[in-house]
């Protein structure tokens, strides 16, 4: 424990030049899906690796130490600093030694100003806990260890706050309807056509058309089901209104709006016969033996569908229920894609101006 | 809000997945390396433990500390050392006997092994486990460490002594000291 007597135990002793300072060279050889978004060297993090001390390689000798040290303090709390002067540096370049208050404000100092230009020179920060004393590491190691406990005793909670409200699924429907569309989610998420409707409902733009072979492929049931008839007055307009009522139903995966309780439970429904598994061609045949009923019994089904909805009602097209979710989807997704496309004419875009989401 | 968190969460699993996959299927001793420096350092953000626990990747990471490849022993190391922070991994390095794997690395001519080594080795203090951390050998070792030129494992041993060790054992390590050494801590001869 007593340390060697040539060997200042200070942090602020006769600096040293050591491996880890040094950048190492960047790795190129990675497969793309394991690429960053930064060229990086093949490297461990540890806690050992990190430090509230930071040492800014580069510095422009040109009396800048004000400005970095402002520059530093973006990030936290500088308790300390000094240029390094003994410590080898390029020509006209100064070294600093930056002690921050908190590890995580070092952290940021680092994520940001590492390799960023400053003055005209580029910077070069690394961590040095080499310059810790020995209660520096000890708080560092506590620190962290109390970090991921309490990080990973939350997540055990949450999790187990999300599978009690998941147990009573015939008891609650409000909770239930909100696990069942985030799993929901999660499956649309994996095909496709989970993911369109979302770009056709929030994209301010009348949408092209879509490419002829698609057309072709669903043309019979689209227009044979539910093609948007006019109305007495000879307007689509129902149309429009139509693509209005459905947004709340497609949002519901993002926003889940509380008072959108009648789709979640349309889709509990759905989730017990999305999981047996039934060919596509026999939905296909299923589906054109039962048009005829369904274009029958539409108008009831409507109503049960929008109980919610008060007030007068215009004639609404058809809906036809495929009994499966994915295909629910793709059929409200080419119904919802022909009436947009049938309504481009009449559509003003200052009515539609929904701001499109970004997704990142 | 859940939305977006759930669905990133099995993103980051699946992703996690295909790094394991690629480690076991690669011939290549670089992806390797690579792959395993990633997975070390997903280990770093307690958010990825349950994850990294279900696809086992602590047995891998202890697979690594006996390989000849001292690329892979530091970041083997370096993953247990992210990992053994958690209480549940720090169990399960300990029931997978990761106290004498972890103990040989203090041999290790790399400073970071070495540094990963004690640094795992305090994490995995356990009321059960203490005698065997804190045995004579280790102790020594210790001390040998807290009187090394470098700063960082001065600092990192120390810690371990005044921390781990009772004042009696430390006394008793320094006491075998005069007379016959251990040879856990000592760098092996190079080949």
């Amino acid at each position: 424990m007593a340390a060697p007597v040539n060997n200042k135990p200070g942090c602020w002793g006769v600096p040293e030049v050591y491996k880890h300072h040094e950048q190492k060279k960047v790795c190129f050889s990675r497969p793309k899906y394991r690429e960053g978004r930064k060229a990086k060297a093949v490297k461990v993090y540890t806690i050992n690796l990190e430090s509230r001390y930071l040492m800014v390689q580069g510095v422009p000798a040109i009396g800048v130490m004000t400005e970095l040290i402002q520059l530093c303090a973006l990030y936290g709390v500088v308790e300390e600093y000094r240029p390094l002067d003994e410590y080898p540096a390029e020509e006209f370049t100064e070294v600093y030694l930056v002690k921050f208050q908190r590890l995580t404000s070092a952290r940021a100092a680092k994520r940001h100003m590492d390799e960023k230009s400053f003055y005209g020179g580029v910077l070069h920060v690394c961590y040095v806990p080499e310059y810790e004393t020995v209660e520096d590491t000890r708080l560092k190691l506590q620190d962290r260890r109390r970090y991921v406990v309490r990080t990973v005793h939350n997540k055990a909670r949450e999790k187990q706050q999300k599978s009690a409200s998941e147990q009573p699924t015939s008891l609650d429907t409000a909770t239930t309807s909100e696990t069942v569309t985030t799993r929901q989610d999660q499956t649309s998420h994996n095909d496709e056509t989970g993911e369109t409707p979302n770009m056709c409902q929030y994209s301010g733009f009348p949408l092209l058309p879509l490419p002829p072979q698609e057309h072709y492929n669903y043309g019979h049931m689209n227009y044979s089901g539910a093609t948007p008839t006019e109305d007495k007055m000879g307007t689509l307009h129902n149309a429009i209104i139509d693509t209005k009522q459905q947004q709340p139903r497609q949002s519901t995966s993002s926003s889940q709006a509380p008072s959108d309780r009648d789709p979640g439970q349309r889709l509990t429904s759905n989730q017990s016969s999305a999981v047996r598994f039934v060919p596509r061609t026999t939905h296909l045949e299923n589906r054109k033996r039962k048009m005829e009923d369904m274009v029958e019994n539409s108008q009831t089904d409507e109503a049960i569908k929008n109980k919610a909805f008060i007030g007068p009602k215009l004639p609404q097209p058809p809906k036809a229920d495929m009994e499966d979710e994915s295909l629910n989807t793709s059929v409200s997704l080419i119904r919802n894609t022909m009436k947009q496309v049938g309504a481009v004419p009449d559509l003003k875009p200052v009515e539609k101006k929904v701001k499109p989401r970004r997704r990142i | 809000m859940s939305k977006k968190s759930s669905s990133e969460n099995s993103d980051r699993f699946e992703y996690l997945q295909t790094l394991v996959t690629e480690f076991q299927d690669t011939d290549s001793e670089e992806a390797k390396e690579q792959v395993l420096a990633n997975l070390a350092n997903f280990a770093y953000d307690p958010n990825n433990l349950d994850y990294l626990r279900e696809l086992q990747v602590i047995d891998l990471f202890l697979d690594m500390l006996t390989e000849e490849n001292e690329n892979f022993v530091e970041f083997g190391m370096g993953g247990l050392c992210n990992l053994s922070m958690d209480p549940e991994c720090r169990d399960l390095i300990l029931q997978n006997s990761g106290i004498s794997l972890v103990t040989n690395c203090l041999s290790s001519h790399r400073e970071e092994t070495v540094l990963s080594a004690i640094t795992i080795l305090m994490n995995l203090l356990t009321p059960s486990s203490r005698s065997e951390i804190t045995d004579p050998a280790i102790t020594q070792c210790m001390l040998r460490f807290s009187l090394s030129e470098s700063p960082r494992l001065r600092n990192l041993a120390s810690v371990f002594l005044q921390d781990c060790c009772s004042e009696e054992q430390v006394n008793r390590a320094e006491q075998q000291m005069q007379g016959q050494q251990s040879a856990v801590g000592i760098p092996l001869p190079k080949d």
